[in-house]
């Protein structure tokens, strides 16, 4: 598979920073969107965005080698400090010279503070302002997550970029624990910048916090900019808050970050929301879903996700996507797959190959359109196809918000939608 | 579509005239399909692997076919088993992987299963009905088809099923449905049942090969259990046949030890034509595949490397080099040849599975990173083992062809046997894992064994 080659005819930036482990060059701007195209130097690649990096939790992406995540054009890809600290931990990871050598991967890596697991995955977490206190789930005894500490660790695994870690409230929450959580959010930044022993190699972005409160936002947002970070993510979103609500906080964000800073929104994965997002001007997405529907036999296509375990693929002789160039739909049929996926670890991984491939092809994409100026007729095809003429209420809004108005009839293609209240998130359009 | 087998260097003069069945032998195995009538193979939806193919391929034997899963490697897409270099050009799948309860087989797919399974025409495809690596298999077969149980229930095949789908997939070679006993038995009907086989088998055979148009060559089961005379039976009526193209010893269901099985086999070949190649089904771990060798036998399967990987092991095992048991004095056998990765003690071992070792695990990570896959339940764990552990196999059988070659392979699969000691101490993967969950898949977390062995 090729590089991503959309900016081999640009070397002016529009919009540049430069900081110690990170140089952004914005290359190209919609003009009728919020959406950039930019090429972000790390210490170990530059990668291009607005890009889709893959989740590999615990040092590696589901049964795939770090040689094929090249081959499919993968910038950079997460790891996630809570699983890491505890496996193999960090004294191991800093005497194998870090996670790079570790896993022997040559790209960027990025790494999450551990604080969204530490609320997620163990209920009685409690927060105070030192930290995250824990019960450890092998031994019960409590313990401590501090911005201190999760910068040590993230040190010790040594990625490109990594996170503060933050106060982490359900985005459902309302009320004064969510200021709370905002403010505190802040004064532990300012402890892991002081906590950061390795600030020339290694990024720390902050977290935009504050709920679905635009005014809790916007404060966050305001003080957070004056830390003059490398880059800047929004957070607390994507926890089954209202899409409507969601990309408004988006786009609040993204209006008050700098321009010529990189904008990571934490936790995006499906397709049309990282279309939407690019389109409010987000660079960079994570997501496990890609490789975890995977598993399940899931493929992502453009009109949503074939189950290829359904009977009707049975007979099915054309490949996943037969416009996708990555090594499964270029050699094996539904059919095939529909025989091997959840039977055997290859079957897994042919999916797991296809669905990067067709988030990296995507972001591709999306890079392309912006660079030739053509991201608004991107957007009416790609939701064309994904939902046909009903597309979801949000979508709509949020793209009005950046005067693409998908309800006017397109006049090459004839293309209008008209609004559906559902979030309509996973069903396929067949 | 033309099959033919040589004896090759010092034992193509005397081997086949003596009479000597059960000593080792080497030999090209040459598969020529510019004969058939393929050229009229009709069109898939998907770019066909066959522009490359050469009219012949050649297989040196003593050799082994490459073990698959729904007709991939296991753990290996196909990118990943590129790593792999001087891999024999012969690929096994059974049928078993991709039929269906209603006798179907791979949809409606009518250009062959090297096109199904994106598998290079430069590769012989060999069609057998069962998976070598699942001992206890066989379900109630009747007089009309074989009973295959399974995840989903069981599995009929009728040997009229089995002419159809190899015509619809166009294997190489066939082996087609036989009537293999599962152990115990009633010993009252002992007997009984084994005659029953051997006659059943023959019939299934004919209809198989009566039934089927296109000409894939023919590996026949030998049969009889563990009666001589049955055996005798059984091997005399494959003699008469000149459509046979060579030869299957299946036994793995049998309650007996490797070496009784292998006695069975040579009571059989010495009834058998010598000019025709020979597979032994269940000989996969290398003492076993040694022994098959030194007793005549010129094909195994890679079930071995699959089984090894699947326990968290790398093969370290050595074929060549000097001095019997001394080399490995303060080791047990069984740690000689493989390494355990979920040692505690691999934790921080940042050395490659094995030093020197040129192999794509090898050459990329160190036994920390594949430590940490195995305790986080990571299937790339799996992947790079399984590279390692087909590379190991290929170089085993390199060295055994140029001991061969040499004429010093008596002498040293000796000295291989007694520094390994005796079976299934040092090679008992297969055994584990055919007590183990019948497969890895994504839904059963499979329970590699927890604590180190």
């Amino acid at each position: 598979m090729t590089t991503s080659d959309e900016f081999d005819n640009l070397t002016t930036p529009l919009e540049t920073s430069t900081s110690p482990a990170l140089k952004f060059d914005v290359l190209a701007k919609c003009s009728t969107t919020k959406a950039r195209a930019s090429k972000m130097h790390l210490p170990h690649y530059t990668a291009h965005t607005p890009m889709f990096m893959p989740v590999g939790t615990m040092g590696s992406i589901k049964g795939i080698t770090t040689k094929q995540l090249e081959d499919l054009d993968c910038h950079v890809i997460l790891g996630n400090t809570y699983h890491l600290g505890s496996r193999p931990g960090p004294e191991l990871l800093e005497a194998a010279g870090g996670l790079h050598e570790f896993m022997s991967w040559n790209r960027g890596l990025l790494t999450d503070s551990g604080g969204f697991q530490m609320v997620s995955l163990l209920r009685l977490a409690n927060i105070t302002e030192e930290g995250v206190e824990f019960e450890n789930p092998h031994d019960g005894k409590k313990m401590m997550l501090t911005p201190e500490m999760s910068i040590g660790l993230q040190n010790a695994i040594g990625a490109d970029i990594m996170m503060q870690l933050d106060d982490v409230v359900s985005s459902l929450t309302t009320g004064d624990r969510v200021e709370e959580a905002m403010w505190r959010s802040v004064r532990w930044l300012d402890r892991s910048i002081k906590a950061n022993k390795r600030p020339t190699e290694q990024n720390l972005f902050p977290i935009v916090q504050g709920g679905l409160d635009a005014r809790l936002r916007t404060l966050s947002a305001h003080e957070l900019i004056k830390r003059d970070s490398p880059g800047y993510a929004i957070g607390g979103l994507s926890g089954g808050e209202a899409k409507d609500s969601f990309w408004r906080m988006v786009s609040l964000s993204t209006d008050i970050l700098p321009d010529n800073k990189p904008r990571y929104c934490m936790g995006v994965g499906y397709a049309e929301d990282l279309v939407v997002c690019s389109a409010l001007g987000v660079d960079m997405y994570d997501c496990v879903f890609p490789t975890r529907t995977a598993r399940f036999g899931n493929a992502l296509v453009r009109t949503g996700s074939l189950a290829l375990k359904q009977g009707r693929f049975k007979n099915d002789l054309g490949p996943i996507d037969p416009d996708c160039s990555c090594p499964t739909c270029k050699n094996y049929t539904r059919a095939y797959l529909h025989t091997t996926v959840t039977k055997d670890t290859t079957g897994c991984h042919l999916i797991t190959i296809h669905n990067i491939a067709y988030q990296m092809r995507l972001m591709r994409d999306i890079r392309q359109a912006i660079v030739d100026d053509r991201f608004p007729e991107f957007i009416r095809e790609f939701m064309s196809i994904r939902f046909g003429k009903t597309v979801p209420k949000w979508i709509i809004s949020a793209l009005q918000s950046v005067n693409v108005d998908l309800t006017t009839v397109d006049e090459k293609t004839g293309y209008s939608a008209t609004p559906i209240s559902d979030d309509f998130q996973k069903v396929p359009n067949m | 579509m033309t099959l033919h087998f040589e004896l090759t260097g010092a034992n193509a003069a005397v081997g086949v005239a003596s009479g000597a069945a059960a000593s080792p032998r080497s030999g090209r195995l040459v598969l020529d399909r510019s004969l058939s009538s393929e050229a009229s193979a009709p069109a898939s939806t998907l770019p066909s692997a066959s522009t490359l193919a050469p009219a012949a391929i050649a297989l040196e034997t003593p050799t082994f076919l490459k073990y698959t899963r729904h007709g991939l490697q296991p753990h290996l897409v196909r990118e990943v088993a590129a790593e792999l270099s001087d891999m024999p050009a012969c690929t096994r799948v059974q049928l078993e992987d991709f039929l269906e309860d209603d006798g179907s087989a791979c949809g409606q797919h009518d250009a062959g299963l090297h096109n199904f399974v994106f598998l290079d025409r430069s590769e012989v495809l060999l069609l057998d009905t069962l998976d070598p690596t699942v001992t206890r298999r066989v379900g109630k077969s009747t007089n009309s088809f074989l009973a295959i149980d399974s995840e989903g229930g069981t599995k009929r095949l009728t040997p009229e099923v089995f002419a159809q789908l190899v015509d619809r997939l166009k294997p190489d070679i066939i082996i087609p449905p036989a009537d293999y006993i599962e152990e115990p038995l009633p010993s009252l009907t002992q007997g009984k049942r084994i005659s029953k086989s051997v006659t059943r088998s023959a019939k299934w055979l004919d209809e198989s090969i009566a039934k089927s148009v296109y000409p894939s060559a023919v590996f026949a089961a030998v049969m009889g259990s563990h009666s001589p005379e049955l055996r005798d039976i059984s091997a005399k009526k494959l003699l008469a046949r000149s459509d046979v193209a060579g030869y299957v010893f299946n036994d793995v269901s049998l309650a007996l030890p490797f070496e009784s099985k292998l006695q069975l086999v040579q009571h059989s070949l010495a009834q058998l034509d010598a000019s025709k190649p020979r597979y032994m089904v269940g000989a996969s771990a290398p003492d076993a595949a040694l022994r098959a060798i030194l007793g005549g036998i010129d094909l195994v399967d890679s079930s071995y490397p699959y089984a090894v990987t699947e326990q968290g092991f790398a093969s370290t095992y050595v074929f060549g080099g000097e001095g019997p048991a001394g080399e490995i004095a303060g080791a047990s056998a069984a740690a000689a040849g493989r390494l355990d990765l979920w040692q505690e003690s691999m934790f921080n071992d940042f050395g490659p599975l094995v030093e020197g070792c040129s192999c794509f695990t090898c050459r990329s990570h160190h036994r920390a990173y594949i430590h940490h896959l195995l305790m986080t339940k990571e299937m790339l764990s799996t992947v790079l083992l399984q590279i390692h552990n087909m590379h190991w196999y290929q170089g085993f059988f390199a060295d055994i062809r140029s001991s061969l070659a040499r004429a010093t392979l008596a002498e040293d699969a000796q000295r291989f046997l007694e520094r390994y000691g005796p079976s299934s101490e040092a090679f008992g993967e297969l055994e584990t894992l055919a007590t183990q969950e019948s497969s890895p898949t994504t839904k059963i977390q499979r329970k590699r064994h927890a604590e180190p062995l």
